[in-house]
């Protein structure tokens, strides 16, 4: 049973405006092209269904597990026309419906509705206006199911399966991505053993099943999968062609062997070819320029990528249980043998220590 | 929805919300319009979770690619906070050069997000360090100063440094009594003893017996790394006129219960008051979701929620004001859902920053001619745009420390700003020198600053360094995490009158409207002074590593190649320099934008009369750091802030 919250209008509209304002109406909902030309005006369109924190007065200690999850529309103010939200997260035959948002009592053409999702989860939906359903005109998020049909979709906190990448594309990142990060040399698996295993009971269940299920250090992999799903989309496109072409890349280098499981030396080979080469020279052998000409940005690329999920915020699904940050944590301390990263204080419990900050 | 009002202030920040206290503590009837969003601290949430979030993506978000048809940085990608305004929204366009594949140069413009502090109620303040110094009786004299200097200027060499500096129409004196209000309004943690600026005004308005903290709540305990930087203020100030000792900077942080906001410290599970409670790390850059940093929404605004007299309208975006014979008449604008909208006010008070106030100004001049004939009757709008000089030195310094708890800084020295100084160095004017604390503390922001010289070139120097991986990785972590160790100064910008904020020619925000076009340089003199205040910060990291390491040798740079050895650490480069030395140092703003409606004495010198009035209009006031015709040498928050408090007490005498 999906439960209804009621964030305020302030809620709302802080999100409405910054990101949706802008001169001239929205187009009518049955009109594709102008609505992805509308969505591609949008900066950061990306943010919408709001994926927010619950209040723990409103739903007790369980807020940690769950989002806040608020559908907006965008209509005219003054437009009568019902809208409301069909999905997964609730019952698929009962549509939920969205109200006006209001500023200092008056229509600002914004609809929404906010409901609670489980952290961790993975929804489809879509609005039904006038009689007819649609996609999101905002959300960029789309699947097309077998049957042709186009729904929008958007995922909470802390999801953990693969969303866009395909196994073999996953598997040779893991192997791309452990030649950047700290956490394959002898000592730092050594560690993160370790940190696993000392997880209490509780813990161990949920972020040793994560580790083992994402098959990767810190989640890493994971986490760039879903950056490419939602922030990122724009660089979906750089992973497919480059990640084919690595594969090429590594059958020239190994013929005899399924990339994945060829030897890290031939990965950090290439690895370092691709760094060294040139827009265009066609240096890195198997490499087809033609499909993508710059193998040295895709390095760089994939760095950014590679250390910022494994040192953000959990939420983003990379450094798991924050395995990342216990590793420097761990690594860094004085000669007492406190540490010198200390950083639970600050953060939310159960994640941090913090008795204020939630 | 009420459309009158006694006063209308567009913009929420240092320039505008003093106002708004001041004018609804005195019964009259204020409206704050606000671009942005009201973003609330937790405990003014029911359920306590804040939307400003301890998430280092959230000081720097995931990457966007930056399409505003026709700059020449289409297509680079760019990083910003959640509390700034999307750059392919609403850009900031300057004119900078572009390499050509010959190794010529030609003129190109580019966007930037530089300039842009933040958008939402708060303002700047919601980000910033916190740093709150007074500027010193010189910066508001700068004219008098030269005019009456013993020693020439260093580097000048077509005599026109000093053409374009005025003194401000207020003297320091006068303005006194108004920083005092502003640091016990704000609420502002730090040191009175050594800062060369006089405090003279004791408690609630009444004469001082002399410097005294009883402005300043307590500072915290600075974190065992700046010990460096003390020690090297201290040895500095020494070899300096007047031996100068270095203070705890006033930093916008409440470190206990602040009686004018109502905001309490939290309680620790004994009961008492945690000072610490905000030393995080999450704090330049980062909105705090405790409300400790004193942003102008917790310290001044938020108080008057419930205040019949008080209304707040956030996500209102003003397009332009309409007047009536030097009067404005409306002040127009879009509310959350993009309707048309206007308000009347008997005052009208702009206040969304430099660049922006400038831009509205410049926008309602081109929806009507006699606006405009009235708003540039002396042809400086735009005109004289200031930023700050400012850079510094960095370096890493023995042993490792946990810099992730820590505020922006730890300590201050005015040795570097006393008139003495700057016969001495031939300088124009001076500059406040602070050590950073919180900067590159987190992992995030320490490898996206790495190598980065500003917002626009996050990531890039961790990025194209491909060998920093896995054991080089780790070898730069153990060279970097906890030991780098940064000293900054704040100086005067050169007014020159053709730095200057015009509307682009063809860029348009997302409303349709002309977007700022900023164009300046840097004088030589400008140079010089970087380059000398940046070896001064550097000699501060050298002294104050030499005083307790002799023989630790801090300039040379470290090699990745070589394994780190904590038995045997070395600096890794003394490296310092100035803004000007940046990629894009033309357009560089620092976040201090300043000047572009200068006040002045003389109504054909100035945009401004010395009550900050538009001087042909009656009742249209500009109150944020665009009054300034000279930038001070301090960060300018608290300056603004006073400034704005001295406005509000003109603008009570006349309502």
């Amino acid at each position: 049973m999906v439960r209804i919250h009621e964030p305020g209008s302030e809620y709302v509209l802080n999100f409405c405006t910054k990101h949706l304002g802008r001169s001239g109406d929205p187009p009518p909902p049955d009109d594709e092209n102008a609505t992805a030309t509308f969505r591609g005006q949008i900066a950061e369109a990306w943010r919408f269904p709001i994926i927010g924190l619950v209040r723990e007065k409103d739903v007790g200690p369980k807020a940690d597990d769950l989002n806040l999850v608020t559908f907006v529309y965008k209509s005219r103010s003054g437009d009568q026309s019902p809208v409301s939200v069909l999905g997964t997260f609730a019952s698929l035959c009962e549509p939920l419906p969205l109200k006006p948002v209001l500023f200092e009592g008056e229509d600002t053409g914004y609809r929404s509705v906010s409901v609670t999702v489980p952290k961790g989860e993975l929804h489809t939906y879509k609005f039904l206006v006038q009689g007819n359903y649609y996609p999101d005109p905002i959300n960029p998020q789309r699947v097309r199911f077998g049957n042709g049909r186009v729904w929008s979709r958007f995922f909470t906190d802390e999801y953990l399966q693969p969303l866009i990448l395909e196994l073999w594309e996953l598997r040779l990142l893991y192997r791309l991505v452990e030649q950047i990060l700290p956490f394959r040399t002898a000592e730092a698996e050594n560690f993160l053993q370790r940190h696993y295993f000392s997880l209490d009971k509780g813990q161990k269940v949920t972020q040793m099943a994560k580790a083992f299920r994402l098959d990767d250090s810190v989640g890493e992999v994971n986490a760039i999968d879903k950056l490419l799903a939602r922030e990122e989309a724009h660089r979906l496109v750089d992973y497919r062609v480059c990640l084919k072409q690595i594969d090429r890349a590594l059958r020239a280098l190994n013929p005899y062997t399924d990339p994945y499981l060829i030897p890290a030396e031939q990965y950090i080979e290439l690895y370092n070819s691709m760094a060294a080469s040139r827009p265009g020279d066609g240096s890195v052998p198997g490499w087809d320029y033609a499909a993508y000409d710059n193998p040295a940005f895709f390095i760089y690329l994939l760095r950014r990528h590679a250390v910022s999920t494994a040192f953000s915020h959990p939420k983003y699904a990379g450094n798991v249980g924050a395995a990342g940050w216990a590793y420097l944590s761990e690594r860094y301390a004085d000669k007492a043998g406190a540490t010198l990263f200390d950083w639970e204080p600050a953060l939310e419990k159960p994640l941090g220590t913090s008795e204020y900050y939630r | 929805m009420i459309d009158k009002f006694d006063v209308v202030i567009i913009g929420s920040g240092a320039g505008g919300a003093p106002i708004a206290r001041q004018l609804v503590e005195k019964g009259k009837s204020v409206l704050v319009l606000e671009k942005g969003p009201l973003l609330r601290p937790s405990y003014q949430v029911p359920g306590e979770r804040s939307d400003f979030r301890r998430d280092e993506v959230y000081a720097s978000g995931t990457e966007k690619i930056l399409r505003v048809p026709g700059v020449a940085n289409v297509g680079e990608s760019y990083y910003s906070s959640h509390a700034e305004p999307d750059i392919n929204d609403e850009p900031h366009v300057y004119r900078g050069v572009k390499k050509l594949p010959d190794g010529s140069e030609v003129p190109a413009d580019y966007a930037t997000i530089e300039g842009y502090t933040a958008q939402l109620v708060g303002g700047g303040t919601q980000l910033y360090g916190g740093v709150s110094l007074r500027f010193t009786p010189t910066d508001l004299r700068l004219k008098s100063f030269n005019a009456g200097r013993r020693t020439p200027l260093q580097d000048d060499p077509n005599g026109d440094a000093l053409a374009g500096v005025r003194d401000w129409p207020v003297t320091y004196d006068e303005l006194e009594p108004y920083y005092a209000l502003a640091e016990e309004l704000v609420g502002i943690n730090g040191q009175t003893k050594n800062q060369v600026k006089p405090f003279r005004t004791g408690p609630g308005g009444t004469p001082g017996p002399g410097p005294s903290d009883y402005c300043y709540q307590r500072p915290l305990d600075p974190n065992p790394i700046s010990a460096f930087a003390h020690a090297g203020m201290v040895a500095l100030g020494q070899r300096l006129p007047g031996n100068i000792e270095p203070y705890r900077p006033p930093l916008a942080v409440i470190t206990e219960d602040h009686a004018p906001s109502g905001r309490r410290l939290p309680r620790a599970k004994n009961g008492q008051p945690d000072r610490e409670a905000a030393k995080t790390s999450y704090v330049n850059r980062y909105g705090d979701p405790l409300g400790l940093k004193s942003n102008t929404w917790v310290s001044l605004l938020s108080p008057l929620e419930g205040n019949p007299n008080f209304t707040l309208r956030p996500n209102c975006v003003v397009t332009h004001l309409t007047s009536t014979e030097g009067r404005v008449s409306r002040v127009h604008y879009f509310d959350p859902g993009g309707v048309r909208r206007t308000v009347e006010g008997k005052l009208v008070v702009v206040a969304c920053s430099a660049v922006e106030s400038v831009r509205l100004l410049m926008l309602s001049g081109q929806e009507d001619p006699a606006f405009a004939t009235r708003i540039n009757s002396s042809g400086l709008l735009g005109r004289y745009f200031l930023t700050h000089c400012f850079g510094g030195a960095r370096a890493l310094v023995p042993g490792r420390y946990d810099k992730s708890k820590a505020l922006d800084a730890d300590w201050a020295t005015d040795c570097c700003g006393t008139d003495e100084f700057l016969e001495a160095n031939g300088l124009w004017a001076g500059a406040a020198i602070y050590n950073n604390t919180s900067d590159q503390a987190l992992p995030l922001s320490l490898f996206r600053t790495h190598g980065s010289t500003d917002l626009d070139t996050l990531w890039k120097g961790f990025m194209y360094k491909p060998q920093m991986r896995a054991n080089g990785f780790i070898n730069f972590l153990d060279y970097e995490f906890g030991r780098g160790l940064s000293v900054s100064f704040m100086a005067n910008q050169v007014p020159q009158r053709d730095n200057r904020v015009e509307l682009h020619p063809t860029v348009k925000d997302k409303w349709g409207r002309p977007v700022a076009y900023v164009l300046k340089t840097w004088h030589p003199h400008d140079v010089y002074l970087m380059k000398l205040m940046a070896d001064q910060c550097a000699e501060i990291l050298r002294l104050g590593v030499a005083s307790s390491h002799p023989t630790y040798d801090i300039a040379s740079d470290y090699d990745l190649n070589r394994k780190y050895d904590r038995n045997n650490e070395y600096g890794g480069s003394l490296g310092s320099g100035g803004v000007y030395q940046a990629e894009n140092a033309l357009a560089r703003m620092a976040n201090h934008i300043l000047g572009g409606a200068r006040f002045g004495t003389d109504p054909t010198d100035s945009v401004l009369d010395p009550n900050c009035r538009a001087w042909e209009f009656d009742n249209l006031y500009v109150t944020d750091g665009s009054f300034m015709p000279t930038s001070g040498g301090a960060n300018p928050t608290l300056t603004i802030q006073a400034n704005a408090l001295r406005v509000a007490a003109h603008l009570l005498k006349r309502l």
